[in-house]
């Protein structure tokens, strides 16, 4: 008798962490889709943050080691936006992938670092936030929690660290 | 006694009612049978699913090498699920077919179409589609394997609608999902192409550049045609899908009174809506 309700017990335990795996994780399509459009809005970012850059110039000749840089964040960029596709053809095949961590705060973090990229002031620093969201892009494709969590580490402190760079307030325009 | 008397005559009253339903029905359902045409004949969906399996080989000299890896393992991915889009968009095509004729009163043989569904879905989690959705496909294959193998003998637009509308409505929903996923994907496609000339073109000020910038120009601006012109086809295939959904919904809610004034006035409006978009549609063929 015992024995059953023992055995009931656990099952209801596994279904139990079952059903709080799929609330965690990047399990149904538009969890998948909600990642890929946050992908697509960082190489967005990036984008028109390179642009900025190369509008700053008012079409004079820029330099090599800003090219290199530009051309270097182009590549993240096109790497992100191949990142985006994949999952919007996971979400079409509707491959599970579980994200150990709650989707919320990955949202949270990737919305972060997007604001991150349009704010930032020098672009050096706009390349070390996204190569902690191409780990993270690499790391959700594989669904394993570990590379993830660490990933998601990283833009953590970079989303942190840029912000003790940043003025309090919003300088007032050079001229 | 008595009531043993009037039992046939009640009989006879259910017979005329029902006899007359009938005969005012295939005269008084053109709107239905327009819809239902309409819906049947509504392009888009096709051709941007096979563009989306395409993707890859139009960027692939585009990109560079390690995006171009991801972008190979993607299209495995999109090439793998590419016939399951098509079966979803079949059940609904023949669905459409199906009451345009209960709705008319021309008779066609539509059982050799039976077989194309037969061999439909693959109900797995390699599927292009979720559980639901192969679900609904199942039920929408038996209802119309009923309909259409028993001649129609017995049907009616209501049963039928009544029968259809939740499984109908789920398979439309996967295929707007699916058109937002090709849209979005075309989007990072269109930036992917155009980027990559907005960064590098500006680089090149060089006097020997000139003849490759001047060719870069021509190349961006054809691209960037050709991506205005998309985007709109993509818009008219989601809004062509939503307003068949809808005018579906509408001729359930509206079952018991179909001959009414304002469910004719709605569905007439939706014929003119699908039409339209129809012809946006053919305008810009791609």
């Amino acid at each position: 008798m015992s024995k059953g309700i023992e055995e009931n017990t656990q099952r209801n335990a596994e279904r139990n962490a079952e059903q709080h795996a799929e609330q965690n994780g990047l399990a149904t399509v538009p969890q998948i889709e909600a990642l890929a459009d946050q992908l697509s809005v960082c190489a967005d970012q990036i984008h028109a943050r390179v642009m900025k850059n190369i509008k700053a110039h008012n079409g004079g000749p820029v330099g090599d080691a800003e090219q290199a840089t530009a051309r270097a964040l182009l590549d993240d960029e096109l790497l992100l936006r191949q990142r985006a596709n994949s999952l919007y053809a996971d979400a079409a095949t509707y491959v599970v992938k579980t994200l150990g961590k709650p989707q919320q705060h990955v949202m949270e973090l990737t919305a972060a670092a997007a604001e991150k990229i349009r704010r930032i002031a020098m672009l050096g620093d706009v390349v070390g936030l996204v190569g902690g969201l191409l780990s993270l892009a690499g790391a959700a494709a594989t669904g394993q929690p570990v590379p993830i969590l660490a990933a998601l580490d990283k833009i953590r402190s970079h989303v942190k660290a840029v912000q003790a760079d940043m003025p309090k307030k919003a300088p007032a325009k050079p001229a | 006694m008595t009531s043993r008397h009037r039992l046939p005559a009640l009989f006879a009253l259910c017979i005329s009612v029902l006899l007359g339903g009938c005969a005012t029905t295939s005269i008084s359902l053109q709107e239905v049978r327009d819809f239902a045409d309409q819906s049947a004949k509504l392009g888009g969906y096709a051709e941007l699913s096979t563009r989306f399996r395409d993707t890859y080989a139009r960027e692939q000299l585009y990109l560079p090498p390690a995006a171009e890896r991801i972008g190979k393992e993607t299209d495995v991915k999109r090439r793998a699920v590419y016939d399951d889009f098509g079966s979803a968009q079949k059940a609904v095509v023949l669905y459409m077919q199906t009451l345009s004729l209960l709705a008319g009163d021309a008779r066609y043989d539509l059982t050799d179409k039976l077989d194309d569904l037969g061999n439909g879905i693959k109900a797995n989690v390699e599927s292009g589609l979720e559980q639901k959705h192969v679900l609904a496909y199942t039920g929408m294959t038996r209802l119309l394997t009923r309909v259409i193998a028993s001649g129609y003998q017995g049907r009616s637009v209501e049963t039928m609608v009544r029968d259809g509308d939740r499984d109908l409505q789920t398979l439309l929903e996967a295929m707007l999902t699916l058109t937002r996923f090709y849209a979005k994907t075309n989007e990072n496609e269109k930036k992917t192409i155009l980027g990559i000339f907005e960064v590098e073109i500006p680089f090149a000020t060089r006097p020997q550049d000139r003849m490759l910038v001047t060719l870069a120009k021509v190349h961006y601006l054809n691209k960037s045609a050709e991506y205005k012109i998309l985007d709109k086809r993509y818009e008219l295939a989601l809004q062509g899908l939503t307003k068949v959904s809808l005018g579906h919904q509408k001729l359930r809610e509206n079952l018991a009174n179909l001959r009414g004034e304002e469910i004719r006035n709605i569905l007439a409006s939706y014929v003119r809506d699908l039409q339209a978009i129809r012809t946006g549609l053919s305008a810009n063929p791609n």
